[in-house]
């Protein structure tokens, strides 16, 4: 692989062992992909700041990279364990929330964002069109790829730290223009709900696996977006997508010769039976990914006025502290259904405490939370869930 | 010198005694970090060993599972992979745990002896020999010779092979070739039609560096030396159902494939 003179440097030292280990890593990396070279990147998102999914190993982990590394370029952070503040609200343990507030402040020292939302394009990471950068949480970066142009991988956690590190990523797969052509074409005929997004995103994730999809026939909005993106990427590993009309560069391919694939009710039928194992529940949450201005004030307009009549049953809203900022009014109606709870989700909460069965509108948590989660899942659009506690 | 070349993934170098296992591997829930015992297998412990696998899987979070081993000193003192992917790569570079990958793994046994430089990304076998040796199909009219080694034989005894036979000092692998055909059958054959790279083959305390070679011989008048105790001459379909030497069916089909291609 080629090396510049600067980063050669940097693997020799000069900018500290935390930063020769960095630069160790992006190398090993890109060997492994048959990369050529480095790029240079404007921006990074972290996995890996939930206690829970990073455990021991990652917390002495960053205990020791942040004794002398800084990051180089806007950094921003996955979501949390726990609200910050509200954690006993959700039955966290004394032992799992100082954990969790020592991994903030070891990300903070090193000069990482400590906002921590899976949805950094919406608040304090917003890339440009065109610009190399190294993001984790398959959701974001697939998003930042399809909506905005803007080229990462599927970094892991670690990867993306050390890329934020030495600010750069090795070049290969996405950050190359030959590898972002859509592969296969998707014609579909369905409603364009936010919910019918999230499992169109599911059956597509599961029929192509990893190929770039080109879209014909949809107006997805930011949130639907969002939807597909988060579900393709956990029922598939889908990275990047087209939406005709929608990402910057699906004008640029010819896809006259593609492979059509046809979805319709009955795919968005079994993409759904995929992920819905109960009909019973103790927990519905939503805001995965999580929710945007928009979405809080839909569903505060809803709920105005009506009342949740099941106390067996628990409701969360997951959202950033930004966005929850920013609408105070809505937030004081969804509070009377439930916690409306900033930087943290139902994936990465470690719900399985208190919680077998859960209920939610993302095909992507639908996926996630009987791995990660040991959760039986529901899986419903929100006013169908909603009616369920009203 | 028993030394491969493979790739650098984690610098650093090691020796110390090779624990392997076949199937891919998930350092998250794969092992024990207070104990390194591994919670697959036969249990066995990974602490200080030349952990050898062909390749990782499962969650990115078994990229801190290394991380946990290290800091609890019960690591393995380094990592051979088949082909590396990103989490045990991971793992390896900020654990410090030296690591190479690219190698043929198939020459490696639990129990061996081995150094793992991932400076320069090679290992280097202790406990074995590589002995080179030639291998040659024989094609006629009658299909490919294969020759049955007696039951007493010092390697591979009492197995279907090639005509094969060690290459003797300052000769060339084609002239050990020819030399051993014309001893252990009484044919006598022009150049050869397709020779490969070398192949390895595992046995014992021995590894074979193979070179295989494909000659056509006119005549099927075989006269056995004394070294093999029989010898058919069948199409290549049928050696699968044969017992043979490691890897002769792959190089036979590989230079008639190669042999067509001409």
């Amino acid at each position: 692989m080629y090396l510049t003179k600067d980063e050669e440097r940097i693997l020799g030292g000069a900018e500290g062992e935390s930063a020769q280990k960095a630069m160790e890593l992006v190398v090993a990396l890109g060997k492994i992909y048959n990369a050529e070279n480095l790029v240079k990147i404007t921006s990074a998102h972290i996995s890996g700041a939930s206690y829970k999914t990073i455990g021991d190993g990652g917390l002495r982990y960053l205990e020791d990279v942040s004794k002398d590394a800084k990051v180089k370029v806007n950094s921003t952070l996955n979501p949390l364990g726990m609200d910050r503040d509200r954690w006993k609200e959700m039955r966290i343990t004394e032992n799992f929330a100082s954990k969790q507030l020592k991994i903030i402040e070891l990300y903070g020292k090193m000069g990482v964002r400590t906002s921590c939302s899976c949805t950094p394009y919406l608040n304090d990471n917003i890339p440009s069109f065109g610009e190399h950068v190294a993001w984790a949480e398959s959701s974001a970066l697939s998003f930042v790829n399809s909506y905005i142009g803007a080229r990462t991988n599927r970094e892991g956690g670690p990867g993306a730290l050390a890329a934020a590190i030495v600010g750069r990523t090795a070049n290969y797969g996405l950050h190359l223009k030959e590898n972002r052509a859509p592969a296969v074409v998707i014609e579909s005929d369905i409603d364009d709900s936010l919910f019918s997004s999230s499992l169109l995103g599911q059956a597509v994730g599961m029929t192509i696996g990893s190929k770039i999809p080109y879209y014909r026939n949809i107006r997805p909005g930011v949130e639907e977006m969002k939807s597909m993106a988060a579900a393709m990427a956990s029922s598939g590993s889908v990275a990047m997508f087209h939406v005709e009309n929608v990402t910057p560069e699906a004008s640029a391919y010819d896809i006259s010769g593609l492979e059509r694939i046809h979805i319709g009710k009955k795919e968005l039928d079994d993409a759904l039976s995929s992920v819905n194992t109960t009909d019973d529940i103790q927990l519905i949450a939503f805001g995965c990914p999580h929710l945007t201005v928009k979405e809080i004030r839909e569903m505060a307009s809803f709920l105005k006025g009506r009342k949740k009549r099941r106390n067996d049953v628990d409701i969360w809203f997951c959202t950033s502290s930004e966005v929850r900022k920013k609408c105070p009014d809505e937030v004081r109606i969804l509070e009377t259904f439930g916690p409306v709870l900033a930087d943290t989700c139902m994936v990465v909460a470690p719900i399985e405490s208190n919680y077998q069965r859960t209920g939610t509108n993302s095909a992507k948590a639908g996926n996630y939370l009987p791995t990660l989660c040991s959760q039986k899942v529901m899986c419903r659009d929100f006013v169908k869930l909603m009616e369920l506690v009203l | 010198m028993s030394k491969f070349s493979g790739r650098t993934i984690s610098k650093g170098k090691a020796r110390g005694i090779v624990l392997k296992i076949d199937t891919a591997f998930s350092f998250l829930g794969g092992v024990d970090t207070s104990t390194g015992s591994l919670k697959v297998g036969d249990n066995e412990n990974i602490c200080n060993k030349i952990f050898v696998f062909p390749q990782g899987k499962g969650s990115t979070v078994g990229s801190f599972t290394m991380y946990d081993l290290k800091a609890n000193n019960k690591h393995p003192a380094a990592v051979i992979n088949k082909a590396a992917e990103t989490i045990v790569a991971t793992g390896a570079v900020i654990s410090s745990i030296p690591m190479i990958d690219s190698v043929d793994i198939d020459i490696l046994r639990t129990g061996d002896d081995v150094t793992v430089d991932g400076n320069d990304g090679t290992m280097e076998l202790h406990n074995v020999k590589i002995i080179t040796s030639v291998s040659s199909a024989l094609l006629s009219d009658k299909g490919i010779l294969m020759l049955e080694r007696p039951d007493d034989a010092s390697s591979f005894p009492g197995v279907w092979s090639l005509v094969a036979g060690k290459i003797e000092e300052n000769e060339s692998a084609a002239d050990a070739a020819k030399r051993e055909i014309y001893e252990e059958t009484g044919l006598s054959v022009h150049d050869p039609l397709i020779s490969l790279d070398p192949i390895f083959v595992r046995e014992n305390d021995v590894i074979w560096k193979v070179y295989p070679f494909l000659f056509r011989c006119g005549s099927t008048d075989v006269k056995l030396n004394g070294e093999n105790k029989n010898y058919k001459w069948v199409v290549p379909e049928n050696i699968e159902q044969m017992c043979t030497v490691t890897s002769t069916l792959s190089a036979v089909r590989k230079m008639l494939s190669e042999l067509a291609g001409k």
